[in-house]
């Protein structure tokens, strides 16, 4: 017995040797290597008769040489009664494995977001494999015609898109960037409100390097851009946010750090540049709530629309009517966002979450009022730079 | 190998080993029923444990082990069975972080779902941790507690610029019911004191050290504390649906778009210490075991390699029933572990005290 | 026990028997007076110019009694002494000392004149410093002690000689210094030289599976250096150094871990540097044995790891080869190995060539034929590079490199931690001569961690390494 002991840890040694080895060799326990995968950059969501269409972007690497990498993709599209129904037609189609670990995009249709999104995003929730800091998009039309649209300025759409919800883009307030995280918490929060980035594409039209036989007509290429935000309500879509009301949900974040907006100077247009941003939305109850929207931005006088003298290029300083004209144009367009939101029902400042947060009390109180009921004003300052 | 462990290594092993198996489901279980006010039952149990921690070290003093404090005051053959129980009671213990560990590598360390034999090397590992006597664990607490808290820090700095604070507001909305059901499903996740207790006469004992020790896990508590903070804050009210919390919370990195997934370097370290961690209840009953029957070395090498076994095939059988398992153990069993992890300790300190 | 007679011939005869290979040669030399002299020697171990200058021509004009102390009196050799037992006077000859014998005279003498070819004195090519001392000890023992004694001039040296090898016989000095070396580690060392039962010993690599505490590990457990003056360094600290006859490589012991991440140059460049370098060695060993290993569980397990733009450039990169992921880089990797171990072999000349085929035609031809891919091979050649960043735990880090790729190609990411867990868990149980392995780290050494990773300046490193337990402490004043 001691014998066999005192041997027993050489032993236990080769067994478990020919055990690696044999996993090295055979490793086929369900795995789903590099080979065999496809890696899906960005989906697409539809709403059918039938129920779903998910349009999946899957990168395609380039092997035509083989010293470097690729970045193309193709789209392929599956039907089905949910998005998992969908997801594994995919699979079925391309005989890859879908692996949404880097899926990076979710688009939805116009269509789909007219009802509770997360009937079908909750597939993206549950996937412990589907990184939820990926964004979310509406777009115009469909999302199978966003995703299979041939960019203008890179080889795939979905990662032309992505680049619209860069953190510059966020500094320029420009564009509102959501993630299916900070979606689903302000879903499943008290406010059960949020917002999405609105796509458009837009045909940009340009000539082929050389026309030939195969290619007669100019080359289709799209941009894209998500100035406007669709906003939503328990899910469904309620009202989209022009350029304007974007830029000043933004600024009301405080996120605005290098973004532009007009202002006049008499009849004359001028464009200040925002160096400092700070805003806020604050709520307070004196004789019933009342929700105060203020903003302070210090601004630049970055052009006009007429031609100015040398003097005036060199100066620093913005005029004290400019800076009037940019405070009234930025409260007409807070006060059109507040408009906007309240009247579709959603509530965009988070009221309820900030009343919840505050007393639990006066939540149980005015939580279904909020936000119609709170009496809104409005302190914008407008500062120029010394 | 026959040196005793230090106080120092003691001190890393409450302050940096004991807190690491607090944050995978922990905080997802907790948030499912205490919601923003996970706090408040993690704090309670940290408070008990610390005075149970307290309570054992100032046990040591008499620098017995468990077996020999018992035996003193109540004779052999009661320090025999509180010893069998105990040890029992800490190998049932141990299913908890095993089975946590087992769903976390599969999900964390792989794409797809893998094959239940990917988990196999764990069991392995356990084997050869399981045939080392408690001591020889001092030296790797050591190395530990540096791993810990670098990689603690790392999550914590790349967790904070997703955080929303004001998420953890308003105390005391889940009210007196979500606070007790919280306080009751984390007992399952609090056992250091029984851990502790089968470390008696392993360490050298130091004046003040029950003192110092309990400031360690209080320390330790103030980290996970601080997690479980970052990690509502992060989640808010989704957070009930994050498993594997401490490999959750740094991915909104904004560097990682760039960098890819850095922040795996930090969660790793953390599953380096884990699995240490998981398996030290059970190697702290093997020792309860040895000291209760004079073990040869020959059976104690037998019992660890038999409980890594038992594991093993505990982990097949629940493979798709973890939550089940995790619900017997936080209901019906759930009084097993403050009767064993503040009750046994408390009583010990008390024969301490008398013997 | 047979000894030398009066008779000449007869001694000459039974030595000779001892002694019957060819090149043991006999000189006999006759007196002025007529007493009959008999030269026994190795013919190439033995300066026969001394030979003749030292012993022959002064005794040629020997006119004394037949006595050994009067003839020794006349021999000008510094080095000689009696001997009567002819199985010594035997191995004396096999050593390269000449035996002189008499007629009428039951004495022989050992004179000193053997003359063992050495090389120069040269830079090791394994522990080379830009900075500080270029010496290095070579095969020659003498050469050696002396190396040692120039640096360490102090009474307290103490070099105990020890033989080992039944047939060998090879010397074996223990090298260590009274008063600062802990007696028992010098005990130790001395009983486990003493223990050793083995016919030859034809390096010092052989004493250091029998001097460590787990002979059949593969964790290094003693330490080993080709220059003098680490070697007295290491002596200074309190640590016990083993040099042996033949060998140019020193042992010492206790060994730690960390003594392979310093360096001779640490001590001469200033401190900050010497913590980058060594955190630098470190960086680059991590990444020299985990390198392969993430690559292939990444690809295999958890696509995650990669950054997408670099994990599309390799998925383009590794489109059409025709192995997995893993058994792909097993090929490279066996490939640098072979490559490796037929460059350290070859002929230089040939060596070159070899380069440009390893290079060329294995590289860059495999990559274009698309049997391996540019990653695999970017990773396995930054991989051996970086292996070499520690060069004296080659032989233990190429091992754990290729054990970590197969238990990443087999289990994934887990596997290697896993493993990595195991590695950490063995490392800090292990200990020799009661100085654990992993110390400073574990146990935590806090005054022996200012030369660890980090390198404080010297003037704060005034006492001695804790774990040494030297008796004598204090090293700077």
């Amino acid at each position: 017995m001691k014998k066999f002991l005192k041997t027993l840890p050489s032993k236990l040694w080769i067994l478990l040797f020919a055990a690696v080895i044999f996993t090295f060799f055979s490793n086929d326990f369900g795995l789903v290597d590099i080979q065999k995968t496809a890696i899906i950059l960005a989906a697409g969501i539809d709403r059918t008769e039938q129920g779903f269409s998910v349009t999946a972007q899957i990168a395609v690497p380039d092997s035509s040489d083989r010293t470097k990498g690729g970045t193309s993709s193709v789209n392929i599209e599956a039907e089905g009664a949910t998005v998992s129904d969908c997801i594994s037609r995919i699979y079925s189609k391309t005989g890859w494995v879908p692996k949404l670990v880097f899926c990076n995009l979710i688009v939805m249709g116009e269509e789909a977001v007219k009802e509770d999104v997360v009937s079908y995003l909750n597939y993206f929730l549950r996937n412990e494999y589907m990184p939820d800091s990926c964004l979310l998009a509406v777009c115009a039309g469909t999302a199978h015609e966003l995703l299979v649209s041939e960019s203008a300025i890179d080889d795939s759409s979905s990662i032309a898109v992505t680049k619209l919800f860069s953190e510059e883009a966020k500094k320029s307030g420009k564009v509102l960037v959501t993630s299916l995280k900070d979606f689903a918490i302000g879903y499943y929060g008290v406010s059960e409100s949020g917002y999405l980035p609105f796509v458009r594409m837009t045909e940009q039209v340009h000539a082929g390097e050389k026309k030939d036989e195969t290619r007669p007509e100019e080359e289709r290429r799209m941009i894209y851009s998500a100035e406007e935000t669709a906003i939503f309500s328990h899910g469904r879509m309620v009202a989209l946010l022009p350029r304007e009301q974007t830029l000043a949900f933004s600024m009301l974040q405080g996120n605005v750090f290098a973004g532009t907006f007009n202002a006049r100077d008499g009849d004359e247009p001028v464009t200040l540049s925002v160096l400092t941003n700070d805003g806020g939305v604050k709520l307070s109850f004196s004789r019933g709530p009342r929700v105060e929207f203020s903003l302070d931005l210090r601004v630049r006088l970055c052009c006009r629309g007429l031609a100015a003298s040398m003097d005036d290029i060199a100066g620093d300083e913005v005029k004290g009517e400019i800076l009037a004209s940019a405070e009234e144009i930025l409260s007409g367009y807070v006060r059109d966002l507040y408009e906007t939101a309240t009247e579709s029902g959603c509530d965009l400042f988070h009221l309820r979450r900030d009343l919840y947060r505050s007393s639990l009390s006066r939540y149980a109180e005015w939580k279904e009022a909020l936000p119609a009921a709170a009496v809104p004003s409005y302190r914008v300052r407008v500062h120029s730079t010394k | 190998m026959n040196e005793k462990i230090s106080s120092r290594q003691l001190y890393f092993f409450l302050a940096c080993v004991a807190p690491v198996g607090k944050l995978v489901f922990l905080p997802t279980e907790l948030a499912k029923y205490a919601k923003n006010d996970l706090l408040l039952p993690l704090l309670v149990q940290f408070a008990l444990q610390a005075a149970a921690v307290f309570c054992v070290l100032l046990a040591a003093r008499r620098e017995q082990s468990f077996y020999d404090l018992v035996a003193d005051m109540g004779g052999a053959f009661t320090a025999k069975v509180l010893s069998v129980l105990l040890a029992l009671f800490l190998a049932f213990a141990t299913l908890l972080p095993i089975l946590e560990q087992k769903t976390f590598v599969q999900s964390v360390f792989y794409d797809t779902l893998p094959s239940i034999l990917s988990f196999a090397p764990y069991f392995l590992f356990a084997a050869y941790v399981l045939t080392h006597p408690l001591p020889a664990l001092g030296r790797i607490w050591d190395v530990l507690a540096p791993i810990f808290l670098v990689g603690m820090a790392g999550i914590l700095i790349l967790s904070f610029g997703a955080c929303d604070f004001g998420a953890l507001l308003p105390v005391g909305a889940a009210g007196a019911k979500g606070f007790g059901r919280g306080v009751m499903l984390a007992s399952s996740w609090f056992f250091d004191a029984a851990v502790l207790l089968s470390l008696l006469g392993k360490f050298r004992y130091r004046r003040g050290m029950a003192w110092k020790g309990t400031l360690a896990y209080v320390a330790g508590g103030a980290i996970v504390l601080l997690f479980f903070a970052v990690f509502y804050a992060v989640f808010a009210e989704t957070a009930m649906n994050q498993l594997f919390a401490f490999a959750k919370t740094s991915k909104y990195f904004a560097g990682i778009t760039v960098l890819g997934r850095i922040d795996y370097l930090f969660i790793f370290a953390l599953a380096i210490v884990m699995a240490y961690a998981s398996v030290l209840p059970a190697q702290a009953g093997v020792s309860l075991l040895s000291d209760a029957f004079s073990h040869p070395k020959y059976l104690s090498l037998i019992l660890g390699i038999s409980l890594a076994v038992l594991y093993f095939i505990l982990s097949l059988l629940l493979d798709y029933r973890f939550g089940q398992a995790v619900n017997l153990i936080n209901g019906p069993l759930f009084w097993l572990f403050p009767l064993f992890s503040v009750l046994l300790p408390a009583a010990t300190a008390l024969v301490g005290r008398k013997a | 026990m047979k000894c030398v007679t009066g008779d000449l011939e007869g001694s000459k005869a039974a030595l000779k028997k001892l002694l019957p290979a060819g090149d043991i040669l006999t000189f006999d030399f006759v007196s002025e007076s007529g007493m009959r002299f008999s030269c026994v020697f190795a013919d190439p171990l033995t300066d026969k110019d001394l030979l003749g200058e030292q012993v022959v021509s002064p005794l040629l004009h020997y006119d004394g009694p037949a006595r050994a102390e009067d003839v020794m009196h006349k021999l000008t050799s510094p080095e000689q002494r009696s001997e009567r037992a002819l199985d010594k006077l035997a191995e004396e000859v096999l050593t390269g000392n000449p035996v002189l014998l008499f007629a009428d005279m039951d004495t022989a003498v050992i004179v000193g004149t053997k003359r063992i070819p050495v090389r120069a004195i040269a830079e090791p090519s394994t522990d080379v410093a830009v900075k500080g001392p270029r010496e290095g000890f070579i095969e020659d023992f003498k050469t050696n002690t002396s190396l040692v004694r120039r640096r360490l001039r102090t009474p307290e040296l103490r070099i105990d000689l020890l033989e080992v090898g039944r047939r060998s016989r090879t010397a074996v000095a223990v090298c260590y210094l009274e008063g600062t070396t802990k007696r028992e580690i010098v005990e130790k060392v001395k009983e486990r030289i003493k223990k050793i039962d083995i016919d030859i010993v034809a390096d010092s690599s052989y004493l250091t599976h029998f001097l460590s505490s787990r002979p059949y590990s593969l964790v290094k457990q003693v330490g080993t250096t080709e220059k003098p003056d680490i070697f007295c360094a290491k002596i200074a600290e309190g640590r016990v150094g083993i040099l042996v006859d033949g060998s140019p490589i020193a042992l010492t012991v206790p060994y730690l871990l960390v003594e392979d991440f310093q360096s001779s140059e640490d001590y001469f460049v200033p401190p900050h540097r010497a913590t980058f370098t060594r955190l630098l060695r470190l960086f680059a060993l991590l990444a020299a044995i985990y390198l392969p290993a993430y690559y292939v569980s990444a690809q295999l397990f958890r696509l995650q790891l990669f950054p997408v733009r670099l994990l599309l450039t390799i998925s383009g990169a590794i489109r059409d080869i025709p192995f997995s992921p893993s058994l792909e880089m097993l090929l490279v990797l066996l490939v640098l190995e072979t490559l490796n171990e037929a460059s350290v072999r070859m002929p230089k000349y040939v060596g070159m060539a070899l380069s440009v085929v390893g290079a060329l035609v294995l590289g860059e031809t495999a990559v274009s034929a698309g049997f391996v891919s540019t990653p695999a091979i970017i990773i396995v050649a930054f991989s051996g590079i970086g292996l070499y960043a520690v060069p004296n735990l080659i032989e233990q880090t190429s091992v754990l490199r290729l054990a970590m790729l197969l238990i990443a190609g087999s289990v994934g990411t887990y596997g290697v931690l896993l493993a990595t867990a195991f590695v950490l868990l063995y490392l800090v149980t292990t200990e020799n001569y009661g100085a654990p392995l992993f110390a400073p780290f574990a146990p935590v050494v806090g005054r022996d961690l200012k030369d660890s990773i980090v390198k404080y300046h010297l003037q704060s490193m005034k006492l001695r390494p804790e774990t040494l337990k030297s008796p004598n402490r204090r090293r700077l004043g």
